[in-house]
């Protein structure tokens, strides 16, 4: 039940990109317009991206990276590459971590492990999670 | 048979049942605390007299919660209408899902209500009674049920529900705190398209309305936007919404118009100039509608190659025209 309250918003999402790839509901002479369903994937999509790079934006965030010897500058670019569908995937997890919300001044210690392991994914020294890419470098 | 052994027998069960009375009893109602201390929400007491009441037949709790908020809000309907989409017999009871499913169809917009007690009593407060979902047994032996409230009195802590078979059930709020939370917070909540939940969030209730789109009940939808758009004028969804569904229902001027309102309002938004180029272009007004469309080319964007298309096609049309 708990589990299904938490994925109930991000599954939600998941479903509405789902429904994308039925097409369009016009009838083909007006397939120009752009449904509903598309523009709200779109735009959130987009602020998810946002919360995603406030979030490494923060001074207290900042810090605890360099402190992992990370430079921000390079953990933003690396975020930016991420694909929609990453972004989806990141921002679902963060939701499952209350730290990742009101952040302030304290960090819980399961986020700060989450962000230990996510950073050295990003970063490729690790491969914990499936959704951060994982190029050859 | 010595006293002993009676005793070893009886004394397990005894401090099972203690046991037990304690957890239960000890589970503590952080929410309901919280709200008796400050009062500081909704008035102190309300009722919502003119809520019907279907008593629930059998197992069917879901059909009968359902009626009663959906014929709150205006429909004319029964339990045994709703048992047909709702009830699930082999599981002898109602989907949450099916509940949310069944009030679209109807032409109303299903609302989850976020997991505060708060919000629930406001939605009271505001007129609109609440469907909630409730554990009335134990978290290992439950008693699922779906219940609605239709009134609360905080002076005495007390909520008022209708509920099986009882037209007014009165119980504490602690008590019914313990039961929903088993439930997980459930609560809904089934508006008519021309009114706001009071606590509604606005990406959460344009998704809401979003979800009717798949019926095509265009009137309704429009509507919807409308009025999510009086609260939030600013949602580039619910304003391109509004545009769609007008668009759907053939309303060309209503669809432009909307259209327009968003390139003002968000004028990097190239899916509003897209769609404007197709509504200008079906009005036969090809010089305007290559403008928009070359626009929304021009902004691009994840969707640059459909915005080329419209393009493609308006220019194919315009060729057409001129030629023929």
């Amino acid at each position: 039940m708990e589990k299904l309250r938490q994925f109930a918003r991000p599954t939600s999402y998941f479903v509405v990109l789902c429904l994308l790839s039925l097409g369009s509901y016009m009838p083909a002479s007006r397939a120009a317009i752009i449904s509903t369903e598309a523009v709200a994937t779109a735009n959130q999509i987009q602020i998810e991206r946002n919360h995603l790079n406030q979030l490494f934006d923060r001074d207290n965030v900042k810090s605890y990276l360099r402190a992992q010897g990370v430079e921000p500058a390079s953990m933003q670019a690396r975020v930016d590459s991420l694909t929609d569908a990453e972004v989806h995937a990141l921002a679902s997890r963060l939701d499952e971590y209350p730290a990742g919300e009101g952040f302030g001044t304290l960090l819980t210690v399961a986020f700060l492990v989450f962000l230990t392991l996510l950073i050295t994914d990003i970063l490729g020294y690790t491969d914990i999670f499936p959704f951060v890419k994982k190029s050859a470098e | 048979m010595t006293i002993a052994s009676k005793a070893a027998r009886v004394f397990p069960c005894a401090f099972l049942i203690a046991g037990t009375l304690l957890t239960v009893g000890c589970a503590g109602t952080p929410q309901t605390n919280e709200i008796l201390a400050t009062r500081a929400g909704p008035k102190h007491s309300v009722e919502l007299t003119d809520v019907p009441f279907f008593p629930q037949t059998a197992y069917q709790c879901g059909p009968a919660a359902l009626a009663t908020v959906l014929g709150s809000a205006g429909a004319r309907i029964t339990p045994e209408v709703l048992a047909s989409q709702v009830y699930l017999p082999e599981r002898r009871g109602s989907l949450q899902f099916e509940l949310l499913a069944a009030t679209r169809r109807h032409g109303y917009i299903p609302y989850v209500l976020e997991p505060r007690l708060d919000d629930v009593l406001n939605e009271v407060a505001a007129g609109t009674p609440v469907l909630v979902f409730q554990n009335l047994g134990l978290s290992w032996y439950p008693k699922w049920h779906y219940a609605v409230i239709v009134g609360f009195d905080l002076s005495r802590g007390e909520i008022v529900l209708r509920s099986g078979g009882e037209a007014r059930h009165i119980v504490s709020m602690r008590v019914f705190e313990r039961t929903w939370e088993r439930g997980d917070f459930w609560a809904m909540v089934s508006m008519p398209p021309g009114r706001l939940p009071r606590t509604a969030e606005e990406t959460s209730y344009v998704h809401a309305v979003l979800s009717l789109e798949r019926l095509q009940r265009w009137q309704d939808v429009a509507l919807a936007y409308d009025t999510a758009l009086s609260r939030w004028p600013d949602n580039l969804v619910a304003r391109i919404g509004l545009g769609n569904s007008r668009y759907a229902l053939g309303d060309m001027p209503g669809a432009e118009a909307a259209y327009r309102r968003v390139t003002r309002d968000h004028p990097d938004a190239a899916v509003a100039f897209n769609n404007l180029a197709q509504v200008l272009a079906d009005q036969g007004r090809l010089p305007e509608a290559e403008g928009a469309a070359r626009q929304a080319v021009r902004l691009g964007g994840p969707m640059q190659e459909q915005y080329e298309d419209t393009l493609r096609q308006i220019l194919a049309r315009a060729r057409e025209a001129y030629s023929g």
